[in-house]
């Protein structure tokens, strides 16, 4: 088969592709592979966007895509860094991934609580029960226009399934600890989860990320929630990777009737991060909580992309997003809500403010609402401003350094989406990592 | 303590402050007053270090030290403490961590000692019951929504923890009740010490009734035009500052 392939940096991933299947050697025959195969045929009719495109008019790709990526190279994690990402006082379920490969010998997987099922997608694909499902996500991820959803799944191995059983409360939290090295070329790897919450069940998830100093990588995130009625999933992400890495986080939550997803990103590591969310409603009384909190310098660069569906009466949405830019730093919040003719009754609210600490630093902020119904509330703000001169004075003269106190008020600014989260101990986990990042 | 010589002070090129003699020494208790506009909330704000107030000419020096040279926070530091007309509300920045963090910092910056954690939150409480404020406020946000009065009472919570050398209250009593103004001045009262000063800037002689002070000046024009004691702050509130616009008229 011969395919024009357009766009120079597709052909190049083509090209590992053929590399990566020549690995594989008997795995070609497993059926996760038809999706690979079929993903990587879509790949090459596809291009990667440009600042031309609407959705990616303030985020370049030209970084991310320059790069010379190899295949994970196998390393090792230390108990102390390990310790350092783990949640103090959480008997949390851990899955820990170094350079993108599975740790089982540091991963924490036994007895697991009643009605929680933790396998690879490999599995779920040859499991009668969960197989319809599983087929029918890979499918649809290996066939969206989004080419990084379809890389992810042209290169995706050992993803992870996770099923919650009807009114099954999973208290612990899973924590997927995602650990990455510095390594001499720079490494691509595809994490990609389905999980799957039925009727009455709950489920937290904690996605960290983080990474040695100079570590040069791609991660590129696809997740794939479906949350049925009356079910509610929380799914911190906790980034703080290294500098010069890059990461794609593409999220998608189905929900059904009377359920809620709440979906936290902190950001605070990365070269490029790019966050694509998006909320599907298909039943009524359904919340989606979207937050983000990212707190970049240097030549940072956090993009977050939502995208609520508001398609049936009674729902409600909320988005919160903040973030604080020094140095060269760029952010970008891009918020659609389409509010459909049906979706009568919703409520939708998006807040997106920003505080910009040097003249360097910008803030690109577009909220975009497309309304069909008539009878809605519907709000949006965005707001750009800079640390309260009074507040610093009234500060310091009770002592605070001027580093102290411009701490003070970023955390202040921050706290308010950090404290969205339902957990103390995660919450404190997050403080911790932004007070870290300000000691940088 | 503090010994102010000829300062002359300017906010957006247009001066203020037209020179300023006063020389406090440990323990006194001074009285700033004088009509509005007249330069005393001025007085106050270049003492605490804001930065829009430019000044001109003459000298501050607090305890050997040019206090001018000093950075707002060094002030602190060595014991200047301000309470502010219109303490500002902070989101976010939760009132308890706050005083730890001040306290600490504070605490570092004189050599003194670490305090436990335990010790903190005990010395926290024994001021807050002190100056009449309500343990439910430490878990707010930083005089976020508080009343004019629960904002002074904060400040003076603050100076009680802060442990100041040199305290001033700029109009600190403007707006209050009786019974905020009496939590004001027994908090200042039980502050008193040999080595602690206190300079008291208010537009009405009220407040003097609780404090008694141990010099009164006022200030008219940029300039300090009269001084006394005590009995002073009576004149005025009898006669109004009228008769001494007349005096400084009829001498110019």
């Amino acid at each position: 088969m011969i395919t024009e392939v357009q766009d120079k940096n597709i052909a190049r991933f083509g090209v590992l592709f053929s590399e990566f299947e020549e690995q594989l050697n008997g795995q070609k025959q497993v059926s996760a592979h038809n999706f690979r195969s079929k993903a990587a045929e879509r790949l090459a009719t596809l291009s990667f966007p440009t600042r031309r495109d609407e959705d990616y008019k303030y985020t370049s790709f030209a970084r991310l895509l320059n790069q010379d990526y190899t295949f994970p190279v196998e390393a090792e994690i230390s108990q102390e860094i390990l310790d350092s990402i783990r949640i103090p006082g959480e008997e949390a379920i851990e899955l820990v991934f170094v350079n993108g490969l599975f740790d089982e010998s540091q991963s924490k997987l036994d007895h697991l609580p009643k009605g929680l099922t933790i396998t690879t997608i490999e599995k779920a694909l040859e499991d009668e029960a969960t197989k319809g499902f599983a087929e029918k996500h890979l499918n649809e991820n290996a066939s969206t226009d989004n080419p990084f959803v379809v890389l992810n799944t042209t290169f995706a191995e050992g993803g992870v399934f996770i099923h919650v059983a009807k009114n099954a409360i999973i208290d612990r939290p899973i924590h997927f600890i995602q650990y990455n090295t510095a390594t001499e070329q720079p490494f691509m790897f595809h994490p990609q989860r389905i999980v799957e919450v039925e009727q009455g069940g709950q489920l937290k998830i904690i996605d960290s990320f983080s990474a040695a100093e100079g570590a040069v990588y791609f991660a590129n995130v696809v997740n794939v929630f479906h949350v049925h009625a009356n079910a509610h999933v929380f799914h911190y992400k906790l980034q703080d990777e290294s500098e010069t890495a890059f990461q794609v986080n593409n999220t998608t939550a189905f929900q059904e009737k009377d359920s809620t997803y709440t979906n936290l990103a902190l950001d605070l590591g990365g070269r490029i991060v790019r966050n694509n969310l998006n909320a599907i409603h298909q039943g009524e009384n359904i919340t989606s909580n979207l937050y983000g909190a990212f707190n970049i310098n240097g030549d940072q660069h956090v993009d977050h992309q939502t995208f609520i569906d508001h398609a049936i009466p009674n729902c409600q949405s909320n988005e919160l997003y903040k973030g604080v830019l020094d140095g060269k730093s760029n952010g970008v919040f891009n918020g659609k809500v389409m509010v459909r003719r049906d979706a009568q009754k919703t409520n939708a609210y998006q807040q997106n403010a920003a505080l910009v600490l040097s003249d360097k630093a910008t803030m690109d902020s577009k909220p975009q609402l497309e309304i069909y119904a008539d009878d809605v509330k519907c709000s949006h703000g965005a707001t750009i401003g800079q640390l309260d001169q009074a507040s610093m004075f009234y500060l310091k003269s009770r002592g605070m350094s001027e580093k102290m106190a411009r701490e003070a008020l970023q955390h202040a600014f921050l706290i308010e989406v950090l404290e969205q989260i339902n957990n103390e101990a995660i919450q404190q986990r997050a403080e911790a990592m932004l007070y870290h990042k300000f000691g940088k | 303590m503090l010994s102010i010589k000829n300062l002359k002070v300017a906010v957006e090129d247009q001066p203020i402050l037209k020179g300023i003699n006063l020389d406090i020494k440990p323990g006194e208790v001074h009285a700033i007053m004088g009509p509005n506009g007249s330069g005393k909330s001025t007085l106050a704000n270049v003492l605490a270090g804001r930065e829009e107030y430019e000044v001109t000419e003459g000298s501050i020096e607090y305890l050997g030290q040019d206090l001018l040279d000093l950075e707002v926070d060094e002030r602190a530091q060595a014991g200047v403490f301000m309470a502010f007309q219109y303490p500002v509300e902070i989101p976010g920045v939760n009132t308890a961590t706050f005083l730890k963090q001040v306290i600490g910092s504070i605490r570092e910056a004189r050599g003194e000692e670490e305090l436990s954690a335990p010790d903190m939150l005990k010395l926290i409480r024994e001021k807050a019951k002190m100056v009449g404020v309500d343990q439910s406020f430490l878990r707010r946000s930083l005089n976020e929504g508080f009343s004019g009065g629960e904002k002074k009472r904060n400040e003076m919570l603050q100076m009680a923890l802060l442990e100041p050398k040199l305290a001033i209250l700029d109009e600190t009593d403007s707006g209050l009740d009786i019974d905020a103004l009496r939590i004001v001045s027994d908090a200042v009262n039980q502050m008193r010490a040999k080595d602690r000063s206190f300079i008291i800037v208010t537009h009405y002689q009220r407040l003097l009734n609780y404090i008694t002070p141990d010099h009164v000046h006022v200030i008219y024009q940029g300039r300090i035009v009269k001084s006394g004691d005590k009995n002073l702050a009576l004149e005025l509130e009898d006669k109004g500052y009228d008769w001494i616009k007349e005096e400084v008229e009829t001498v110019a």
